[in-house]
């Protein structure tokens, strides 16, 4: 039993163009973390300009992670070992939209992740997990680009591309030694359909590194060069539209590989991490905010003999 | 370009007397003139008494739905007004022809990052052609957008009671 995250939003509004957003999470009730807190200029209807700590766009639920807006209990596992959600860093950027062609954009300049954090290096199991700063005494000395296309023009539908470029970072001291970071290129497509009572939403991530031989040698971990991830759901509401009430039942089927390549990192590739998931379940959202969710999954991996495992999860979410 | 500073100071007087902000003001004359294929026109606030507005799902007390004519000829009617969106509001602006079907719908404003969505032109086409008949259902009739759940429903509840209003004004004969 636990309470996994509690999140709230705070904003201050200097003036209808100046904001301030926040977004304070516990987790686990005792850990505290900053998710988001930039200050935001609304230039005009088609561009704002803001800085501060900030989410990285990539897929869908690092933007969207609040339990409503996603089926299961746990976030999707693509969601947390290859875009490790929540992801955010402190940078500047541009965002806006265009609504004659339903066009949204955003591109931001973001410290990286780094490449040593405390005794945690980057490894094999969780990819690039281990080295989010969260804005916490960040180091930099690569700047990361970052960019998210959103389309929205069609009925229904809707669609996401992401990019990510950029090195590690190294404090000073060690930045110029063979090994102390490495790049990360990290492409994402996402898709998200809704029709009446189905809707169904996939997404596709694969992330390259380079360099990880040398960081693999100097800090003794296995870092594969390619993280590779996709899942694919549907769903269909139970009940009658224009009903307050919803209930979703989805299934949805994951693949996730933090060793999908290794040769370049000069390991041996751990099939152990070639995971895949089957999950079932239904999410019952009794007002918009509140959901309840029950599901089941399968969770296996590319080992062979490895078996099956299954796994019950029942929770609760809200936002107000 | 004389005549454009022209209509800047008439908006000028317009904002005062209606209460609709400079920009605002400005953002409903493109509407207005891009969807009647007008340059001139007057825009009179349609003032109810208050027995009337204060049952009607919308609001309509606030010198907010107006007339829409050239020389005296009624075109059509504007609604402005504000609806929720996840932590703020937005501004959106209705246009109905003069037998009251809508011709379009614009948001005017909007102020936070999700929801956005909402003010897609194409997804905006939806309420075209919609009339007090007509019961707007979210998902049903009026598609959904993914991450934009909550500014959807407003967009959609806000437009039926706008309709609903319509009618019952229609049925006291005020409309």
């Amino acid at each position: 039993m636990d309470v996994h995250r509690l999140v709230m939003l705070l904003g201050y509004k200097f003036s209808d163009k100046v904001q301030f957003v926040t977004e304070i999470e516990y987790e686990h009730v005792k850990e505290v973390y900053i998710e988001q807190a930039f200050l935001n200029y609304n230039l005009n209807d088609h561009v704002s300009i803001r800085g501060g700590l900030m989410l990285v766009p990539m897929g869908i639920v690092n933007e969207y992670h609040e339990p409503t807006t996603f089926n299961g209990v746990e976030r999707p596992n693509v969601d947390k070992s290859i875009v490790p959600s929540t992801w955010r860093e402190i940078g500047v950027g541009v965002t806006g939209r265009f609504n004659e062609v339903s066009l949204g954009y955003q591109a931001y300049v973001f410290n990286g992740f780094t490449s040593v954090n405390g005794e945690k290096v980057l490894g094999g199991s969780n990819g690039l997990r281990n080295g989010r700063q969260k804005g916490a005494e960040s180091i930099i000395n690569t700047p990361n680009l970052s960019a998210k296309f959103d389309y929205y023009g069609l009925p229904g539908l809707r669609l996401g591309l992401s990019g990510y470029l950029g090195r590690t970072q190294a404090a000073d001291d060690i930045q110029d030694i063979n090994g102390a970071d490495v790049g990360v290129s990290m492409f994402g497509f996402d898709v998200r359909y809704i029709n009446k009572r189905f809707s169904a939403r996939g997404q596709y991530i694969h992330a390259l590194i380079t360099d990880a031989n040398d960081y693999n040698t100097l800090y003794e971990t296995n870092l594969g060069s390619e993280l590779k991830g996709w899942y694919a759901e549907v769903a269909y509401n139970l009940l009658p539209l224009g009903k307050e009430q919803k209930l979703d039942a989805f299934m949805r089927y994951e693949m996730y590989d933090t060793h999908a390549a290794t040769k370049d990192a000069n390991i041996t590739r751990n099939l152990s991490y070639n995971r895949n998931e089957w999950t079932t379940g239904l999410s019952y959202h009794v007002a918009p905010g509140a959901v309840v969710k029950a599901d089941y999954q399968l969770i296996d991996n590319a080992v062979e003999g490895n078996k099956t495992k299954g796994q019950l999860n029942i929770g609760f979410g809200v936002w107000f | 370009m004389f005549l454009k500073s022209v209509f800047g100071f008439v908006f000028c007087i317009l904002l005062v007397v209606f209460g609709l902000t400079d920009k605002l003001q400005k953002k409903v004359d493109k509407v207005i003139k891009s969807t009647f294929e007008i340059e001139v026109f007057s825009m009179d606030a349609k003032l109810f008494s208050k027995e009337i507005t204060g049952d009607l799902p919308s609001k309509f007390s606030d010198n907010n739905f107006f007339e829409i004519k050239k020389e005296d000829i009624l075109l059509g009617y504007a609604y402005v007004s504000k609806a929720p969106s996840k932590t703020d509001e937005f501004d959106y602006l209705i246009l109905f022809d003069k037998d009251l079907v809508i011709m379009t719908s614009k948001i005017l404003a909007y102020r936070e990052d999700y929801g956005g969505e909402i003010g897609s032109s194409r997804w905006l086409k939806q309420f075209k052609g919609k009339t007090t008949s007509d019961e707007l259902i979210y998902g049903d009739n009026i598609a959904a957008i993914s991450g934009a759940t909550i500014s959807v429903k407003s967009m959609a509840n806000a437009v039926n009671n706008v309709l609903k209003s319509i009618k019952i004004l229609q049925q006291k004969n005020e409309l």
